[in-house]
């Protein structure tokens, strides 16, 4: 069930890069996004993809949003005359909740393009995740504001 | 002003900003302190090429030349994590590279 | 006439994605240290770099154009982050130091995995 809905999304996708919708060119796309699923067979997650469309969706709108509201921060505060006064920055010790490295992976990317912040690097024992914010004025607040946004719907978008 | 015209004009403008940002980010590459410094310019260097190819794109209506962008993009990130891989290699940040620091690294 | 609305709609999308590009280049020109101008660049070039491709897709009219402007964006998104956190953890294990004016600093080098 993965398999399949995975070869024929792979199969629009080289229809889209090759530019070319034709039947022929979709078979080939097909057959390929075919081989390359079957090389790594073993790794394929769990079939539950059709009923997580929604958190899945709600996810992208999210990161959206906050990647325009980042961008737009960030633009505002390099344009401010007195920019060193309003700049914090600061390292930040995150604790995760997430487990699996494929969760830890999503959210370090959505980290790093939401506000003011960036993520650096993990722990080797993979429950901190450090992130480098450019103004830290509450810590707590930064690092709830991650947990109940971002994680909390990464872990039910896995589940 | 009709349409058209508009984003000729736009165009023009997006031509002369993206130049401007081109000419800064190449300062910080020449005045850039340290190492990583350098690569993070390299790497908005990129971002600025992929804009002109899009502006280009529109500005003639040659279509064709997106595909040049996507192959920009995949080229710069290449490069950038390269980049990264040789600043790790490399050592430390301010003393030169000592023989234990080399054993350990490599 | 939503050709027309869409080919201004597009012209704007251009102005204000330069305009995030010329921002991102003061960016790091003028943040402090590489931890900060790590931010500019990543989040602001982005961002202009998405929003022309997006205009591209306006004024295209061709599913297979705009499918490819939308991939490359969608491209860009998965590697902009990934180019930034990977060259962060190398500026930090090889010693490169933040700013002075870093008030909090709870990274330790010994927990990283090397």
């Amino acid at each position: 069930m993965n398999f399949a809905l995975g070869s024929i999304v792979l199969a629009l996708i080289w229809a889209a890069i090759t530019a070319s919708f034709t039947l022929l060119n979709l078979i080939l796309g097909w057959a390929i996004a075919f081989m390359a699923l079957w090389l790594i067979r073993k790794n394929l997650a769990s079939p539950v993809l059709f009923s997580k469309a929604r958190k899945i969706v709600a996810l992208g709108a999210l990161f959206f949003y906050e990647l325009a509201l980042s961008a737009i921060r960030v633009a505002f505060l390099v344009l401010m005359p007195n920019m060193k006064a309003q700049l914090k920055p600061g390292f930040i010790a995150f604790p995760l909740t997430a487990k699996s490295d494929g969760e830890i992976t999503l959210l370090a990317n959505l980290i790093t393009l939401t506000p003011g912040t960036l993520s650096v690097d993990v722990s080797k024992d993979k429950k901190v995740l450090y992130v480098h914010a450019l103004s830290v004025t509450d810590k707590e607040a930064l690092i709830k504001s991650i947990a109940d946004g971002f994680e909390s719907k990464i872990i039910e978008v896995f589940k | 002003m009709s349409s058209v015209e508009f984003l000729n004009l736009a165009g023009t403008i997006s031509f002369g900003i993206l130049s401007l940002a081109f000419f800064l980010t190449i300062i910080r590459i020449i005045i850039g302190p340290s190492l990583p410094d350098r690569v993070i310019a390299l790497d908005l260097l990129v971002y600025i090429g992929i804009s002109y190819i899009a502006v280009v794109v529109i500005y003639t209506g040659y279509f064709l030349y997106l595909d040049i962008a996507i192959a920009l993009g995949l080229v710069g990130f290449l490069a950038t994590v390269a980049f990264a891989r040789f600043i790790l290699h490399r050592g430390k940040a301010d003393e030169p590279v000592k023989k234990s620091d080399k054993e350990t690294n490599s | 006439m939503i050709v027309t609305i869409f080919q201004y709609f597009a012209g704007f999308l251009m102005l204000l994605g330069s305009a995030f590009c010329l921002l991102a280049a003061v960016g790091i020109l003028r943040l402090p240290d590489i931890y900060t101008r790590m931010h500019a660049a990543s989040k602001a070039g982005t961002m202009g770099t998405g929003l022309l491709l997006t205009a591209i897709a306006f004024v295209a009219f061709d599913g297979a154009i705009i499918l490819r402007a939308i991939a490359a964006f969608v491209f860009l998104l998965l590697t902009a982050p990934v180019a930034a956190h990977l060259l962060a953890r190398a500026a930090f294990l090889t010693g490169h130091k933040p700013t002075e004016m870093t008030i909090i600093n709870e990274l330790d080098i010994k927990k990283l995995d090397k």
